[in-house]
C-alpha cells in the first residue's frame, strides 16, 4: 500500500477575509494521480495555491502535511525545494528573462554552475540537451522569448508544464493543464503526463474540467469540491457519469 | 566662429545656471594640468587596469581597432592599431593644431554658452579625444576609450569630437571611471558627434563614478541624410549627482537615431538623465528608451523629449522605472512636442515596484525572495539594443553584470 505523501486536515482558507475552503480533508497517495474536480468557484485552484503557499491564501485552521509534517510555516520557495511544483494558469511576464535560461536555472539536471553563466544565457553549456526537450514539447519557438511575454494560451500551458517538469518535483499541482489546447498540443501534454505517471515517482494532482486527459491518465482518485468543501471522493469510473449528469445531479444522486 | 568669440561667449555665460540639476559652485573645484603622454598601455598600474576593465576598456587591446585613455587632465594615450585604415584617434588639442577645419566642429553641436559648465569647459584648458572614421571607411572593430578621474577636489575637463564621415561606419565603446575614495570632484565632459551622409555610428558609454563625484556631461549629435546614430548609455554606480540631457538633431532626410539608457540608482545619489531628439528633416525617425532602477535613497529623474519639426517623421519614447526601496524615487518625464503636420510621436512610461505576483511566481520555482528580486532586476535592466554588433551587446551585458554583482 502506498503511503500518503501529502494531506490536508480540516483545512480552512480565507482570501481577504472571505472563507473559500471549509474543513477540506484530502489524502494524496505517493506516486498516484489525483483529480480535483468541481464546478466553477468551488475552491479547486485555491486548494492548489494554498498547498503551494501563495501569500494571499490564509490558512485559518487545519493543516497541510508533507510526509506527515506540517509545511504551513514553510515559504513558497521552501515548499518548492521540498518538491512541490505548481503550474500557473495565468503566469506573469518576466521581462528580460528568456524561457530557456530560466529552465537552466530551475532544473537540477541543467542548472548552470554560475549565475553569471545563467545571466549571459548563451554561454550555458547545457543548451543543446535543453533544446531537445523544447522540441519534444513543441515549444522550441519560445526558448529565446521573454518568460510568458506574448505566449498564447496553449503555449503558456506547455511552458508551465515544461518548467514544472524541469524542477523534477515529487508533487505536481497542475491547474487546468488541458484548457485552451488544440488536439496536437493536448496529445503532447497527455503524453508527457502519461510518461510521468508510468515512471511512478511523481504524485500528480490535476485540476481539470475535461474527461480526455483524466481518462488517458487513468486517474486513481477523484475529489469533487463544492462550495469550498469536499463533497465526494471516487475514482475513474465516476467520470463518464459525472459528465453525463453534471455536478449538481451527480452529487445529489450520490448523497441520496 | 573664431576662438576669441567663443571665449567671449563663454565668459558671458560663466554664471549661467543649468536648466536642470543641482547648481554647483565651480569655485570649489581646482583645475590642474601637467600635460603628459602615456607611451604604452603596459605603463598603467594593475589597479588602474582593473578600474578601466570595469567600464569595458581592454588594456590588452584585443578585438579593438584603436584606443584612447586619459587620466585626469594629463596622462593621455591615443593609438590606432596597425592596418586599420581610415581611422584617426588623436588628443583633441593635437587634432585642433593639426586641422584648421576642425575649428568649425568645435562648439558647433553644443553651444558654448549653454550653461556655466560649457562655459567653464571653454575657459579652462581641456583635453579629450578626436575620433574620425574617414569617408567610406568601415571600421569593423570598435574603438575603445576611457576617461579616468583620480584626483581629489578637482575638475576633469574633457572635450571630445567624433566624426563619422560620409558612408563610414564607426563603433565606439567608452567608459568613465573613478576609483572609490575620490573625494568631491567634478567631471565636465563635452562631446560633439557628427554623423555624415549615410554614415553609421554606434556609441556605447558606461559610467562608473564614486559617491562624491558630480558629473555634468554636455553632448549633442548632428545626423545628416541617411545617417544612423545609435547610443547606449549605462550608469550603474553611485555618484553624488549627475545631470545630462544629450541632444540629437536629425537634419537630413531619412536620418535615424536611437538612444538607450540604463540607470541603476544606489545610495543617496541623484541622477537626472534624458535625451532630446529633434526631428528636423522629413522622414527622420528615432527612439528613446530608458530603464531606471532606484535602490537605497537614490533619486532618479528620466527625461525624454521628442520634437517633431518636420512632416513624415516618427519617434517613440519609452521610460520604465523599477523602484526597489521605499526611500528611493523615480520621476519619469516624457515630453512630446509636434510642430509639423505628419510628425508622429508616441510615448509609454511606467514606474512601479517589483510585482508581488512576479516574486511569487519565481519563488514557486524554488528561488528565494532575494534571488527572485535579483532576477527581475537583471531582466529589467538587460538592455537589448537592436542592430548592435554582438561584441558591443556583450560588452554592455558584461558591464551591467559586473556592476550588479558589485552592488547587489
Amino acid at each position: 500500500m502506498c503511503a500518503n505523501i501529502l494531506e490536508t486536515t480540516d483545512l480552512r482558507v480565507e482570501v481577504n477575509g472571505l472563507p473559500i475552503l471549509s474543513g477540506v480533508e484530502i489524502e494524496f497517495e505517493s506516486g498516484k494521480v489525483s483529480a480535483i474536480l468541481g464546478p466553477n468557484a468551488s475552491g479547486k485552484s485555491t486548494l492548489a495555491k494554498t498547498i503551494m503557499g501563495l501569500p494571499e491564501y490564509d490558512v485559518v485552521d487545519g493543516d497541510i502535511l508533507l510526509d506527515g509534517k506540517s509545511i504551513l510555516d514553510k515559504s513558497i520557495s521552501e515548499r518548492a525545494r521540498l518538491g512541490i511544483a505548481y503550474a500557473f494558469q495565468t503566469p506573469p511576464i518576466i521581462s528580460g528573462v528568456k524561457l530557456a535560461d530560466f529552465i537552466c536555472r530551475i532544473c537540477p539536471d541543467y542548472q548552470c554552475k554560475a549565475e553569471s553563466d545563467y545571466f549571459m544565457g548563451e554561454s550555458c553549456s547545457c543548451k543543446s540537451e535543453l533544446y531537445e526537450d523544447f522540441d519534444r514539447l513543441g515549444i522550441g519557438n519560445l526558448a529565446k522569448r521573454d518568460l510568458n511575454d506574448g505566449f498564447s494560451g496553449g503555449e503558456t500551458k506547455r511552458s508551465e508544464l515544461f518548467q514544472v517538469l524541469s524542477m523534477r518535483p515529487r508533487i505536481m499541482l497542475l491547474d487546468e493543464p488541458d484548457s485552451g489546447l488544440d488536439y496536437d498540443s493536448l496529445r503532447i501534454v497527455g503524453k508527457e503526463l502519461k510518461a510521468i505517471r508510468e515512471k511512478g515517482d511523481t504524485t500528480l494532482v490535476i485540476i481539470s474540467h475535461h474527461r480526455y486527459v483524466l481518462e488517458y491518465l487513468e486517474v486513481d482518485r477523484i475529489y469533487i469540491l463544492q462550495n469550498g468543501r469536499l463533497a465526494y471522493t471516487g475514482d475513474m469510473r465516476d467520470i463518464p457519469v459525472l459528465e453525463e449528469k453534471g455536478y449538481d445531479r451527480f452529487l445529489a444522486d450520490v448523497m441520496r | 566662429m573664431n576662438s576669441d568669440d567663443l571665449r567671449k561667449r563663454a565668459i558671458k555665460a560663466k554664471e549661467k545656471k543649468a536648466e536642470y540639476g543641482a547648481d554647483l559652485d565651480l569655485e570649489e573645484y581646482s583645475y590642474s594640468s601637467a600635460p603628459g603622454q602615456i607611451e604604452s598601455l603596459d605603463e598603467i598600474s594593475e589597479s588602474d587596469r582593473d578600474l578601466v576593465k570595469d567600464v569595458g576598456f581592454n588594456p590588452s587591446q584585443d578585438g579593438v581597432s584603436g584606443s584612447f585613455l586619459q587620466f585626469d587632465n594629463e596622462g593621455i594615450f591615443a593609438d590606432v592599431l596597425l592596418k586599420q585604415e581610415g581611422l584617426e584617434i588623436l588628443p583633441i588639442t593635437e587634432a585642433l593644431s593639426k586641422y584648421d577645419w576642425l575649428q568649425d566642429y568645435l562648439w558647433n553641436a553644443v553651444s558654448v554658452d549653454t550653461d556655466k559648465y560649457t562655459a567653464r569647459s571653454e575657459i579652462t584648458d581641456y583635453n579629450g579625444y578626436f575620433i574620425r572614421a574617414k569617408a567610406g571607411a568601415c571600421i569593423q572593430m570598435p574603438v575603445q576609450s576611457c576617461l579616468v578621474m583620480k584626483r581629489n577636489q578637482s575638475v576633469q575637463n574633457v572635450h571630445n569630437i567624433v566624426i563619422a564621415e560620409e558612408g563610414s561606419e564607426l563603433h565606439i565603446i567608452t567608459g568613465c571611471a573613478t576609483p572609490s575614495g575620490v573625494e568631491q570632484s567634478l567631471h565636465l565632459g563635452i562631446s560633439e558627434f557628427y554623423v555624415k551622409k549615410k554614415a553609421r555610428m554606434t556609441f556605447t558609454m558606461v559610467h562608473r563614478w564614486s559617491e562624491m563625484m558630480d558629473v555634468r556631461p554636455r553632448s549633442a549629435t548632428v545626423v545628416e541624410e541617411g545617417g544612423t546614430h545609435i547610443s547606449s548609455y549605462a550608469i550603474l554606480s553611485p555618484v553624488k549627482s549627475i545631470q545630462t540631457y544629450p541632444e540629437v538633431h536629425l537634419v537630413g532626410m531619412n536620418a535615424k537615431a536611437d538612444h538607450y539608457s540604463v540607470v541603476y540608482g544606489s545610495q543617496s545619489s541623484s541622477y537626472d538623465i534624458g535625451s532630446l531628439l529633434f526631428l528636423e528633416a522629413p522622414r527622420t525617425h528615432g527612439k528613446v528608451v530608458s530603464r531606471s532602477i532606484a535602490t537605497d535613497a537614490s533619486e532618479v529623474i528620466t527625461r525624454g523629449d521628442l520634437v517633431g519639426l518636420s512632416g513624415e517623421t516618427k519617434a517613440r519614447l519609452e521610460c520604465d522605472g523599477l523602484l526597489i526601496s521605499n526611500e528611493a524615487s523615480i520621476r519619469a518625464i516624457p515630453m512630446l512636442h509636434a510642430k509639423a503636420e505628419g510628425a508622429e510621436l508616441s510615448h509609454e512610461a511606467t514606474v512601479g515596484k517589483v510585482g508581488a505576483d512576479q516574486l511569487t511566481y519565481l519563488m514557486s520555482r524554488g528561488l528565494n525572495e532575494e534571488e527572485a528580486a535579483s532576477l527581475i532586476i537583471r531582466g529589467f535592466v538587460k538592455l537589448k539594443v537592436p542592430d548592435l554588433p554582438p561584441a558591443l551587446q556583450s560588452s554592455i551585458d558584461e558591464a551591467i553584470k559586473m556592476s550588479l554583482e558589485g552592488g547587489m
